[in-house]
């Protein structure tokens, strides 16, 4: 579960309380440096308030904030790039000017400011809209623009909350572009918080599921999966299912059988997780006629919703 | 420091370069004296020509002239012809409703001997005389009367009367400082609260108004991670006090252009020396200064001392504006819409609507304990000094005063951000004024 890589951000026992209601009980998160991290949970979990923290928005009532290995402080906010998930503009601007009046607040100076906003209002295709008035703007075009505005100061540390809601297919994966580009070429590390697990399964490889503000589960995308998937394989034969079923005997676990007819069927198997999927392919094809054999896939989803459950008992 | 001007300058910017603002700003000055010269040529141009019948039958005040064949007034002098007003004397009192309303004649009024007893006439007419007509013929009459009963009771000449009648002006001078008319001038003192009034009460709306639409557009969001909520709220108030500061100054340099303007214009068109000879006044003036030096009440905008009262209007303005910018900026992060925010406005309102009515009662009577208390009194203080500096204050006072406002300004700043601070980020639900002091004890972020 643990990573090798330094970490951008260690939240340690994080608690946090607005009048009676616990937003955050004791939550710790290790966000790796160079990490896309998706910061998972259903609405009211507590993802908000942790992202504001971070923001530098409120404060924990206890627990510490490291930002690269040292306490969380003002000055880290200019290296922080922040997109909400309630976002907004200013109505009584216009486009361009509004881009270059939250570069200037990021402290950038104008002429800096002014080139990079071309570059990017270019490479997003909101080139044209820079004197137009905000009003003007379709949602999809005033996310881009913030979405521009969050990352245009080049931040170490970019903060997205649900930056997909909102746009069409074609945007939405033009942004995942964007994202990875960010981490690929920038090296900057990415909190991600979303309820799109296609994205998770897309963009995240470390990811971490927070529910009734508790971490209830943080690690690698790639092992969380192989963990939930914890020997399924999906096997598809031609035979007689009754005399394969006997077959089967103890060497693995029978969860679920689909049958086509013609002898054909489909069947979920829990193999132990010491039996290499050829050790086991091997002996199936002795018995009956394999026509597909597989690691079962498991979506995001499914890990998620099996966690939270598990949770919940 | 550069953050907070990237936000002073955005508020003020997107505010100035708005066409309300130009227009208000240019239109302001001139409007008003616009619609003051209105007003006049507007009633002048109302004024109808009064021809008045005196129905005089035991000729008290007019004979039959042998020559013209016509009753003429014993005193001439007494009816003098007017533009608007003129009378004719009859010793009929044989004139009907019917003949009255089908005469030329816009009033009627009857005249016997009673009058000499009870002081009392009665003017009929069809449709009713303008105030200044109605005055003339009051004035008129009374000069009439009075010559008439000077002569029959006194036997007295009327010149001499005249010279025997005084009327005593009074000129006040304050004892110490040997300040005259000092109440004359609290009258552009009190011009200078009402735009102070004015200047505070809708910059302070729109710091509220700015306030909502950064709250309810969510972009309080991103600006509050990137700069903290009570530079932001500072910014803020600076930004928009400033644009009020610019309307102000404009206002101030038009005005003073317009009155420039006005001033040459009277001075070339020989207005001046008209009024002067139509009042009978001896002094002949020929420039606008002699011209408002000879007149108490103008003389009044010669005694004021402008600089003073600019300087230190400009500071309470600064001061009252920090000071109730700041709490309108705690309103509007408590509301999410404008409507909701009635009952809170009521608190922030209340002081400076007090000290706005206080003000007619220190017109009239200037140095009562409760005009000294709410010069310090930091809430009232900008609006009531104002009033009370164009009469001459100790400079004790003022420093007082400024001094306790610089204080509550810094104290109310760090008030207000607290409530903001944490009203900025509630949402659903609209706060009472009991929990919006409970947020003033909570915690740092």
């Amino acid at each position: 579960m643990t990573s090798t890589k330094p970490l951008a951000l260690c939240l340690t026992d994080v608690f946090k309380q607005y009048g009676d209601h616990v937003a955050l009980d004791g939550v710790s998160l290790n966000v790796p440096e160079g990490s896309i991290f998706g910061l998972l949970g259903p609405n009211g979990a507590g993802k908000t308030t942790l992202i504001r923290m971070v923001a530098g928005i409120t404060a924990p009532d206890s627990g510490r904030v490291e930002f690269y290995g040292s306490n969380l402080i003002d000055e880290d906010l200019n290296n922080i790039g922040y997109l909400p998930e309630e976002r907004g503009l200013y109505k009584n601007m216009r486009v361009g000017e509004q881009a270059l009046y939250f570069a200037q607040l990021r402290g950038m100076d104008y002429h800096e400011a002014k080139s990079e906003l071309t570059t990017w209002f270019e490479r997003l295709e909101v080139d044209g809209w820079w004197d137009r008035e905000v009003s003007d703007l379709s949602k999809g075009m005033a996310q881009k623009v913030q979405f521009i505005v969050s990352i245009l100061h080049k931040p170490k540390f970019l903060i997205l909350d649900e930056p997909l809601s909102g746009f069409d297919p074609i945007n939405a994966a033009r942004i995942k572009t964007e994202i990875k580009r960010l981490r690929d070429e920038n090296g900057t590390t990415v909190l991600l918080s979303t309820h799109d697990m296609s994205s998770v399964d897309e963009l995240c490889d470390h990811v971490a599921l927070v529910n009734q503000g508790k971490k209830i589960l943080e690690g690698e995308v790639s092992t969380l999966r192989e963990n939930a998937r914890a020997g399924r394989i999906d096997f598809k034969f031609r035979g007689n299912l009754i005399a394969f079923t006997a077959a089967l005997g103890a060497s693995a676990i029978l969860h679920s059988v689909h049958s086509y007819g013609d002898n054909v069927n489909e069947m979920v198997l829990g193999i132990p997780t010491n039996t290499p999927i050829e050790k086991f392919l091997k002996w199936a094809t002795s018995e009956v006629d394999v026509l597909s054999c597989s690691p079962r896939k498991i979506s995001m989803d499914e890990v998620f919703l099996r966690a939270v459950n598990k949770a919940k008992r | 420091m550069r953050k907070w001007f990237a936000i002073v300058g955005r508020e003020y910017i997107t505010r100035v370069r708005r066409r309300a603002f130009i227009l208000s700003t240019l239109l302001g000055p001139v409007l008003m004296v616009g619609f003051i010269a209105l007003m006049v040529v507007f009633t002048q141009s109302q004024e109808r020509n009064e021809k008045i019948l005196i129905i005089d039958t035991v000729e008290l005040l007019s004979y039959t002239h042998e020559v013209k064949g016509e009753q003429v007034p014993y005193c001439p002098d007494c009816f003098p012809l007017r533009d608007f007003l003129e009378y004719r004397f009859t010793k009929e009192d044989t004139i009907t409703k019917e003949g009255f309303l089908a005469s030329e004649y816009t009033g009627m009024i009857e005249f016997d001997e009673s009058i000499l007893q009870n002081a009392k006439a009665h003017l009929y007419y069809e449709t009713a005389q303008s105030v200044n007509a109605r005055s003339a013929i009051k004035r008129d009459l009374s000069n009439a009367v009075e010559k008439l009963r000077v002569k029959q009771e006194l036997n007295l000449e009327y010149e001499t009367y005249k010279k025997l009648k005084v009327d005593i002006g009074l000129k006040t001078i304050n004892i110490e400082t040997q300040d005259k008319n000092a109440e004359n001038r609290s009258l552009v003192g009190w011009v200078f609260s009402m735009f102070m009034f004015m200047f505070i009460m809708i910059y302070g709306m729109h710091v509220m108004r700015g306030v909502i639409e950064e709250k309810s557009n969510r972009i309080v969001e991103v600006v509050v991670s990137i700069v903290k909520p009570e530079t932001l709220m500072g910014a803020k108030v600076a930004g928009i006090g400033l644009v009020g500061l610019t309307q102000i100054i404009a206002w101030a340099i038009l005005s003073w252009i317009l009155f420039l303007l006005f001033g040459a214009y009277a001075e070339s068109s020989g207005m001046l020396t008209e009024i002067m000879a139509e009042n009978g006044e001896l002094v002949a003036a020929t420039n606008l200064n002699t011209f408002m030096r000879a007149h108490e009440d103008l003389d009044v905008l010669l005694q004021i001392h402008w600089l003073q009262m600019i300087g230190w209007g400009l500071f309470f303005y600064l001061g009252g504006f920090a000071l109730y910018g700041s709490m309108f900026a705690a309103v509007g992060a408590s509301v999410e819409q404008e409507s909701d925010a009635q009952y809170l406005l009521l608190p922030v309102m209340l002081p400076l609507m007090f000290s706005y009515i206080l003000n007619i009662q220190i017109l009239s009577s200037p140095e009562t304990t409760l005009a000294e208390v709410c010069s310090y009194v930091p809430f009232t203080a900008p609006i009531t000094m104002m009033v009370r500096l164009s009469m001459g204050v100790q400079w004790w006072e003022l420093a007082i005063s400024a001094l306790i406002l610089i204080v509550t300004v810094f104290l109310m700043i760090k008030l207000a951000a607290r409530i903001y601070r944490t009203g900025i980020f509630m949402y659903g639900k609209k706060p009472t004024l009991k929990e919006m002091f409970k947020w003033l004890t909570y915690k740092n972020k």
